[in-house]
């Protein structure tokens, strides 16, 4: 388990997945996330099964994220590692929207960073958001995150085509105590 | 899951199967669909598990339509979708036949339409009817399809010939509808 | 076959094998191209295998570049496709290097475009270069594309961190520049 201030990232565990399922059906969530189309528990359930079966390592590092009090409130991830340049894609989604706006996001952001930077010896972490995600924005931002600049019209959600943010955060400009 | 007014699509699941081989069996039901043949459940299990078990996609989406209280009443989906020409294909069942002619089935359609025009990004959607279903004709025309042509006698049910009924709606055409 | 003016697009055969393998192993060649590792005849072998033996479909565009001459002197394709967001992430290679800064790759490039709006009915193409390859830049802007982002410290090769850069062209940008084209003399 990997501690932070208001939560704690664990290991997926096959458990997770009626909650996923929950969470796969809530059609604002997903369109926050860049997902469509909602999923079957009985396709979520294998998928959750493989990332609870494979020991976590640099390959796919996928965590849940539970409060303090041991509530599993949503998922963290980090995709297309690349050991060799060293930089990884970041995504979270916090499912359980009463923890939405009371900063559980930002602090899982804020502890995958750190174990990014310090543990597996990342150089550059990114995640794309959509620019019409404010509230996400200003939150990555105060995590470290710089914006990099717009893919413009890259994604199509709610019948129109929306920007999308690139941003990143380095291990050089990275402090802890700054955050 | 996607919010109707009075129903929800959601994912199916392998909880539906026993419903979805109930509905697949009445004549009633299937006199308006392209199912001809009895179906084994295990066949219909075979079929579902392959839907269920892969995530759903651009590809082949598929929902099971609730009313707002959880009551699985049929299903709907869209095939052949081909993303050159940004077309596809409904099909649609209310298997639940106390739901008939009550909304249910044009509230489903028209959901289906908003997911396949505002998030799929598609530019048409067709379907084909028989011309005696008189009842979904109507459906399909208050939801914004528009009939453009019929295949003469090209399906035999029920001791004779029908003509295949050709209906589509297209997204610009939609967008100014106020159910849009 | 998809005629261009310098150029032909065409599917990959099991005769470019060799090709392939000799330009994926050239450092030149590889450079920009994100191929850090050498790779295998067996390997290269295996991809095309597999790229031929299946018909070529919307997730799957990947044409070999032969010159009108019908000399083989690259690929292009699309790496990715996205339905929903009618959206693709290009890539090309031009391997055979005598073919270099001679309009050849651009040339193929705006043969793709053309065929990935006409055709595949597109909205927005997109790619990543690295920031130092200017002569590739130079290109893509001429062919259209805008740049939109820059990775910073995006890839790590030669001993150093370098920049990407993320550039893309719209449906309607790329039909404004057909239009112009036909209006000059």
């Amino acid at each position: 388990m990997i501690a932070g201030k208001l939560v704690n990232l664990r290991a997926r565990e096959f458990g997770d997945a009626e909650r996923n399922a929950r969470w796969s059906s809530d059609r604002e969530l997903l369109a926050l996330t860049g997902h469509r189309y909602p999923q079957s528990l009985a396709a979520i359930k294998p998928a959750v099964r493989g990332y609870a079966s494979e020991p976590l390592s640099h390959a796919d590092p996928r965590f849940a994220i539970e409060t303090k009090d041991g509530v599993y409130i949503g998922n963290i991830r980090l995709s297309d590692v690349s050991s060799d340049d060293r930089h990884a894609q970041l995504s979270i989604m916090i499912g359980e929207r009463s923890y939405w706006s009371k900063r559980y996001g930002s602090d899982a952001v804020r502890t995958l960073l750190r174990f990014a930077f310090r543990e597996m010896n990342l150089h550059r972490v990114e995640l794309y958001v959509y620019a019409t995600n404010a509230r996400a924005i200003a939150a990555y931002q105060k995590c470290g995150f710089v914006q990099e600049g717009i893919r413009r019209r890259a994604y199509y959600s709610r019948g129109v085509w929306v920007d999308v943010i690139v941003m990143s955060a380095l291990a050089c400009e990275w402090s802890e105590e700054a955050r | 899951m996607i919010a109707g007014k009075l129903v929800d699509l959601r994912a199916p699941e392998m909880g539906d199967l026993a419903r979805n081989t109930r509905w697949i069996n009445d004549r009633e039901v299937t006199q308006f669909l392209s199912v001809r043949y009895e179906l084994s459940s295990a066949a219909e299990e075979a079929w579902l598990r392959d839907v269920v078990s892969a995530p759903m996609s651009f590809e082949r989406p598929f929902f099971a339509i609730e009313t707002k209280d959880g009551a699985h009443i049929g299903n709907t989906n869209l095939f052949d979708v081909r993303p050159e020409d940004r077309v596809a294909e409904m099909g649609i069942m209310i298997g639940e036949k106390p739901y008939w002619s009550r909304g249910y089935g044009s509230d489903a359609v028209r959901t289906l339409l908003r997911f396949a025009f505002d998030e799929m990004n598609l530019h048409r959607v067709q379907l084909f009817t028989y011309s005696f279903n008189h009842r979904a004709i109507a459906a399909y025309r208050k939801c914004g399809f528009v009939e453009e042509g019929r295949r003469r006698g090209a399906r035999y049910r029920q001791g004779r010939h029908h003509d295949f009924i050709v209906m589509a709606v297209l997204r610009d055409e939609w967008r100014l509808r106020p159910d849009a | 076959m998809i005629e261009g003016k310098l150029v032909q697009l065409r599917a990959h055969e099991m005769t470019d094998l060799e090709r392939y393998a000799a330009w994926f192993n050239d450092p030149d060649v590889t450079r920009f191209v994100g191929k850090r590792y050498p790779l295998s005849l067996l390997a290269e072998e295996a991809w095309l295998r597999e790229n031929t033996g299946k018909p070529l479909s919307y997730d799957r565009v990947q044409f070999a570049i032969d010159t009108r001459a019908g000399v083989h002197i690259g690929s292009i394709g699309f790496n990715q496709t996205f339905p929903e967001d009618r959206r693709a992430v290009l890539g090309i290679v031009i391997g055979d290097k005598a073919y270099w800064s001679k309009g050849y790759g651009g040339d193929a490039m705006r043969t793709l475009l053309r065929f990935g709006f006409e055709e595949m009915n597109l909205y927005r193409i997109e790619l990543t270069v690295d920031a130092r390859n200017a002569r590739a830049l130079a290109c893509y802007r001429k062919c259209g594309f805008v740049e939109e982002v820059r990775m910073r410290q995006g890839h790590f090769s030669e001993g150093a961190y370098h920049d990407g850069i993320w550039m893309g062209i719209l449906r309607d940008e790329w039909a404004a520049q057909q239009t112009e084209l036909q209006a000059a003399p």
